[in-house]
């Protein structure tokens, strides 16, 4: 029933240098979650991902969408069309 | 997790729970199925020789020494399928986070729904054997019992275990 949520949660992780059992234990989660999470396969609940927004500082939907994101990339440098 | 802090208890099997030192065991579904698999065998086992136990004539203390020493396996393949839900079963709810707390409803609901198929088919032979041999259900009414209720209460470890999901790949350093 539930539509699937994308996410960018893997990327700014990353970026921001924050383990995945780091990031569980500040808002409250398991750390296989945050891994289900960016695989895809849990969508989280408004509340989590509410805390997950805060914890990186960012709107909530720079790191979830109904929409696939774009790569990066394109979205600060564009896409050159051939 | 929920508000509701952590006890020293919850912690401590928190930590037991999500001990990986049995990894190797439950790392793959197969692992898993085959864990499940020796469990239910074993539990069939040990049910099957407290019943032979318990309808005997005369005290088959072997049967007593098999099961004792069967108990040690059961064990742990118990732990095993435990370590391998992270303590979906084992844990206080308190423990768990919203997507365990939704797993393990998930979980009691479909272990619920094949309860009920079961005991519906043990009805139907019970009745049949009693149509067909008199007495017969009597005698097995104390052991037929106790299965029921280790199956009730074995039957959500199962299903947990069966769809249990592969660990999320490793953290690689500190980012990933």
């Amino acid at each position: 029933m539930s539509e699937q949520v994308h996410n960018r949660l893997a990327v700014v992780r990353a970026e921001r240098k924050v383990s995945r059992q780091g990031l569980a234990e500040a808002v409250g989660a398991h750390y296989q979650t945050i891994g289900y999470i960016e695989r895809g396969q849990y969508n989280p609940s408004l509340d989590l991902a509410l805390k997950i927004a805060r914890f990186f500082e960012l709107p909530v939907e720079a790191l979830f969408s109904l929409e696939p994101f774009r790569p990066l990339t394109d979205e600060i440098y564009g896409r050159k069309t051939s | 997790m929920t508000t509701t802090p952590l006890t020293r208890y919850d912690r401590g099997m928190l930590r037991l729970m999500n001990d990986r030192r049995g990894r190797p065991l439950y790392a793959t579904a197969a692992r898993r199925r085959l864990v499940v698999a020796a469990h239910l065998l074993l539990t069939a086992a040990i049910g099957g020789l407290m019943a032979h136990a318990h309808l005997a004539e005369g005290e088959p203390v072997w049967a007593l020494v098999v099961t004792v020493v069967l108990l040690l396996p059961w064990a742990v393949a118990t732990g095993a399928i435990n370590a391998a839900t992270r303590g979906l079963l084992e844990l206080r709810e308190r423990a768990l986070d919203e997507r365990q707390s939704a797993e393990r409803a998930r979980v009691q609901a479909r272990a619920h729904r094949a309860m009920t198929l079961l005991l519906a088919a043990g009805a139907v032979v019970l009745l049949a054997v009693g149509a067909a041999g008199g007495d017969a259900p009597t005698a097995y009414a104390a052991p037929v019992l106790i299965a029921v209720l280790a199956v009730h209460w074995l039957m959500p470890l199962w299903v947990a275990g069966l769809t249990a999901q592969d660990e999320p790949a490793e953290d690689d350093g500190p980012a990933a």
